[in-house]
């Protein structure tokens, strides 16, 4: 399906990279946190423990025995022979973020809704960019970033470096 | 072969996918992990998640390039290796792609593919044997996980 949240045109992209996966042992999830290249910005976003899980495998490069449910995504475009080019954080409502990934084969760019956990598990083992838009970064709720200030200021979590 | 249902497996944490077919009986246990039980209990139910799932995208990206899943097979399981073949109809050519045998089966109920063991996988028990089997379980006897 393709989505209807596609970034407009002219949204400004800003590129983002994944410095880290905190775990929350208390809640079970985990913290994606995106940092701007310039580090100017910085992005969290709440994901399962299951998702926390397969970004941080992508980041520390861990082959598994057999393939991951994104290893298999990857696996299905190189057969195809289609790219994955990017992907997208494109919107936030209610705490919940959205993205997209683009993919492209024969020259046409096609754009795929998905969450940002899953786009960024792709991203990471495709070896692409990810991007936010400007509007995102300008919306974070202030109730998440509080949320994760409280956090990194508690003793109760273990930073995985990337 | 049909998925007939998902068991907690409580000495191992994690749930058996049960596959069966029901013309001659056969009946293939596969041990998964919770998070692949859940991508396929969500679909067995026919829930539809707020936000698209992994299989969900799989399946998305699949229909935007106007692949279709042919079949899947489980292949081989061993202790703790599960092998499964995901076969895939592209452009008029058959592609098969490696996978483990949890996310071929959450991707065939979500594309309404059929589901194929290989003989060999296959243990040749009834119902009656499966519960008894169940019954006696020991901790011991479970599996590997597949994670």
């Amino acid at each position: 399906m393709e989505t209807e949240n596609q970034p407009p045109a002219t949204a400004e992209l800003v590129p983002l990279t994944v410095k880290q996966v905190i775990e929350d042992s208390n809640t079970d999830t985990r913290i994606v946190v995106l940092k701007s290249d310039d580090a100017t910005d910085t992005l969290p976003i709440w994901v399962g423990a299951a998702e926390g899980n397969a970004i941080r495998l992508a980041m520390e490069r861990v082959v598994t025995p057999r393939p991951m449910s994104h290893d298999l995504i990857r696996s299905f475009a190189d057969h195809l022979g289609v790219k994955i080019e990017r992907v997208v954080i494109v919107d936030v409502k209610s705490s919940t973020y959205y993205a997209t990934v683009s993919f492209s084969s024969k020259g046409v760019q096609r754009d795929i809704d998905a969450r940002p956990s899953d786009a960024i598990a792709l991203a990471i083992r495709a070896g692409c960019r990810i991007f936010a838009t400007r509007d995102v970064l300008k919306r974070r709720t202030a109730v998440h970033l509080d949320a994760w200030l409280s956090k990194l200021d508690a003793n109760n979590i273990e930073p995985q470096q990337a | 072969m049909r998925v007939k249902g998902l068991i907690f497996d409580p000495y191992n944490n994690a749930y058996i996918v049960v596959l069966r077919d029901e013309e001659n009986s056969d009946m293939l246990p596969i041990w998964v992990g919770k998070s692949e039980a859940s991508a396929i209990g969500l679909a067995i139910e026919n829930v539809t998640a707020p936000r698209p799932m992994t299989h969900d995208l799989m399946k998305s990206f699949l229909e935007t390039f106007d692949a279709k899943v042919i079949s899947v097979v489980i292949t081989d399981l061993n202790e703790n290796t599960y092998f499964a073949k995901i076969h895939l109809m592209y452009e008029d050519s058959e592609y098969t792609v490696d996978s483990r045998p949890s996310d071929a089966i959450a991707l065939a109920l979500r594309t309404d593919a059929p589901i194929f063991a290989n003989e060999n996988v296959i243990k040749k028990q009834s119902s009656e044997e499966l519960e008894q089997w169940l019954e006696n379980l020991k901790p011991e006897d479970f599996g590997k996980l597949d994670t």
